[in-house]
């Protein structure tokens, strides 16, 4: 015991970087999926209420943070045509 | 001079998070270059001179790289365009005019597309999968750093390798319910087909001289087991029911004390039939035969468990789990032991079985791909088969179309269908939006349909209009509706111009047509 | 002493962010043409209405008012808003700080907030 869990504020922007970062890919199905997965995964852990495993979990968000920080570049800077499915003028 | 373009290097690194644009860089540039003076007071004369030349070429030079996949296929269908004009010039025949014009047509409606991208929806995922960007961070660290060759076990670099391939058996085996000692890496599903079906058999030949099999396997194992046959060994091709299925009884008649192997797939490539396999492994074990299952299109997707289904050998491939491509494994059982012949000779690695340096970023990137098939299951699963009712449903609702393949015992990603009085290169040619195969592995101008399709005792005709739709992880709810509509409509339009579909709109049975010519 | 050369290169490299994504840095001129002119509450409010369309499908027919409540008019549930509120950044090139977001619960919150934001446009 004694550990203490990510504040409400800390979560909310754990969420909304990993949202950040998903929208960020330049490949229209590794968005999707990002922000898929990310509204999944918060979603369903919502009403979490043991404080280890909410630390567990933010800190596994931290990791796919980096993870989404550093593919979220690579996917930038090697391009393709957008998909017959995007619209290209405001996509995003 | 130098010094300046590392110093770029160094800022664009350090802050890659911020790599949006340009402007970015260069404003993150000019932080990093206070920061680089404040490092190295003796430097600071020179490196002003720098700055200028460095300033140009940030602006000089695009760090985006750009692949036109419009361009690639111009040129393909050029290249077509200009062999088929130059060969049958004169021999054109009506139904080629026929789909040319309609091909012709059909440009329309894509112009009537505008304002969208122009690169084809994937839907092929049973021959590849796009790599996870997950995997591929797991990989890229291999490509910068952690180069040792892991079976170097006399320093740092070796170690550090080979700990982070002993990871990835781990995930692999894990997936399986194996234990890591028991997972062979290999070039890929194709490698460990052949290692099992040569080597199990060149093992036992002395006393065993009989391999079964079906006739719906990849290829690799059908051509394996043929080869097999030159070696003085007798093969039997299951046959399969009309949903793909083999029959249990056959199989245990089947079965004779010179059987040392029995090889069958867990999920069909083309069909995405299910086959029984834990019935079969009972079978197998029972009648102390070996039981290999390829499980390239299965691992991973269902729940499989070695010991549970009494499976002795299983492939695996690593680009079909969002994976690297050229890299796979083989589960190889410990106990009651299965021995094979190496196909390759050489330093012994892979527990002799397969010797020759592992590929590290491979074997890692695969390792990876396999923890996220375990972390992301339950995902996957739910959302694959979403999308597969809601793509089986839009499908099927064409008039005279087809699921082919027993509808219960499948996996969900994979979807084929034909649809009657169409053809199924035309139809592929008018669906140039989305990346597709028809049933049959080969896309040339051969026209040779397929011999599953055929094992389920489908016709000529309606295994060449069959389209297998393949479904993944990164697929989403609305690349699915376009491929329902686009389907729709064209399968639709391309009736429209057989004079076939005419005719059985007029009601007349086809079968009792008496054909001339060829 | 590289410790220290470190905690520098970090730093600067996380304000460089906060520069780099405001349009302050480009020329004082620009500012007062931007944010005076560009931004009328009736305009902000039909983007943000947009925005919010296109966020949600299911809210694409439903009335949207500045009163509308995010959470209890349209059903938005805290990460939801917290979505929301990524895509209204972007439709106005603005950073909404997190305590300031916690805060927004209302379209008419929000919409008072951008405009009283010099970096939107």
């Amino acid at each position: 015991m004694g550990a203490v869990g990510p504040t409400r504020i800390e979560v909310l922007h754990l969420y909304k970087q990993l949202i950040k970062n998903s929208r960020l890919f330049n490949d229209y199905n590794f968005r999707e999926f990002f922000l898929r997965r990310s509204r999944e995964s918060f979603k369903a852990n919502k009403h979490l209420n043991d404080s280890q495993a909410i630390i567990d979990c933010y800190n596994r968000g931290l990791e796919d943070l980096s993870v989404l920080k550093r593919q979220s570049i690579i996917s930038q800077l090697y391009t393709f045509d957008k998909l017959v499915v995007e619209p290209l003028k405001g996509s995003r | 001079m130098i010094r300046g373009t590392r110093g770029r290097l160094v800022g664009l690194f350090r802050s890659s998070a911020l790599l949006r644009n340009n402007s970015r860089i260069y404003n993150n540039y000019n932080r990093r270059r206070d920061v680089l003076v404040l490092k190295s007071l003796d430097h600071v004369r020179c490196y002003s001179a720098a700055v200028s030349a460095v300033k140009k070429l940030v602006d000089d030079v695009s760090l985006e790289i750009h692949t036109d996949i419009q361009a690639a296929a111009k040129e393909q269908s050029e290249v077509r365009n200009n062999a088929a004009s130059t060969s049958n010039k004169e021999s054109k025949t009506e139904s080629e005019a026929a789909i040319l014009s309609s091909s012709n047509a059909l440009k329309h409606a894509y112009q009537e597309n505008t304002g969208f991208g122009t690169r084809p929806i994937y839907l092929d995922m049973q021959a590849t999968t796009p790599t996870d960007p997950r995997v591929l961070d797991t990989m890229m660290k291999f490509f910068t750093g952690l180069y040792g060759n892991p079976h170097s076990n006399t320093h740092a670099y070796g170690w550090e390798t080979n700990k982070e391939i002993e990871k990835a058996r781990k995930h692999v085996a894990d997936l399986i319910n194996a234990d890591p000692k028991e997972i062979i890496f290999t070039s890929g599903a194709t490698e460990s087909n052949n290692t099992v079906v040569k080597g199990v058999a060149r093992f036992y030949k002395k006393t065993k001289n009989h391999i079964i099999t079906t006739r719906t396997e990849h290829k690799c194992v059908l051509e394996a087991a043929r080869s097999m046959m030159n070696e003085g060994f007798e093969i039997t091709f299951l046959s399969v029911d009309e949903n793909g299925l083999i029959d249990l009884e056959d199989l245990k008649k089947n079965i004779r004390p010179t059987t040392c192997l029995v090889s069958v797939m867990a999920v069909n490539n083309e069909i995405g039939v299910l086959q029984p396999i834990k019935e079969i492994g009972e079978i197998c074990r029972k009648n102390k035969v070996f039981f290999h299952t390829d499980a390239a299109q299965a691992y991973g997707k269902i729940p499989m468990d070695v010991n549970k289904m009494n499976i002795d050998l299983l492939s695996i491939s690593s680009h079909k789990i969002y994976g690297p491509k050229g890299i796979g494994a083989l589960y190889v059982r410990r106990r009651p032991r299965v021995r094979l012949e190496p196909l390759l000779s050489g330093g012994g690695q892979e527990r002799g079985l397969r010797s020759g340096t592992l590929a590290p970023p491979l074997v890692a990137g695969f390792g990876e791909a396999a923890r996220l098939m375990k972390q992301e299951y339950e995902s996957d699963h739910k959302h694959i088969t979403e999308l597969s009712d809601r793509l089986t449903k839009g499908l099927l609702s064409v008039e005279h179309a087809t699921l082919n393949g027993s509808p219960s015992h499948r996996y969900p990603g994979c979807v084929n269908v034909s649809f009657a009085y169409v053809e199924g290169e035309s139809l592929l040619m008018a669906l140039r939006d989305i990346a597709l195969s028809s049933g049959s592995a080969c896309t040339s101008a051969s026209l040779e349909p397929s011999y599953v399709l055929h094992a389920l005792g489908k016709d000529d005709a309606l295994a060449h209009s069959s389209i297998r739709f393949g479904i993944g992880r990164f697929t989403t709810n609305e690349e699915v509706d376009y491929v329902i509509k686009a389907i729709v409509e064209r399968v639709k339009y391309l009736r429209e111009l057989s004079p076939l579909w005419e005719m059985v709109q007029e009601g007349i049975d086809l079968d009792s047509i008496q054909w001339s010519g060829h | 002493m590289f410790k220290n050369i470190f905690r520098t290169t970090a730093s600067l490299a996380t304000r460089s962010v906060v520069i780099t994504t405001r349009p302050t840095y480009v020329a004082p001129s620009f500012i007062r043409l931007y944010s005076a002119s560009a931004l009328n509450k009736e305009d902000v409010t039909k983007r943000v209405v947009d925005v919010i369309r296109k966020f949600d499908k299911s809210l694409a027919n439903s009335q949207i008012e500045p009163k509308s409540l995010f959470h209890k008019d349209l059903g938005l549930d805290s990460l939801d808003t917290v979505e929301l509120l990524v895509a209204i950044e972007e439709e106005f090139d603005l950073q909404l700080p997190d305590k300031v977001a916690d805060e927004l619960k209302s379209v008419g919150e929000t919409v008072d907030y951008i405009i009283s934001n010099p970096e939107a446009n």
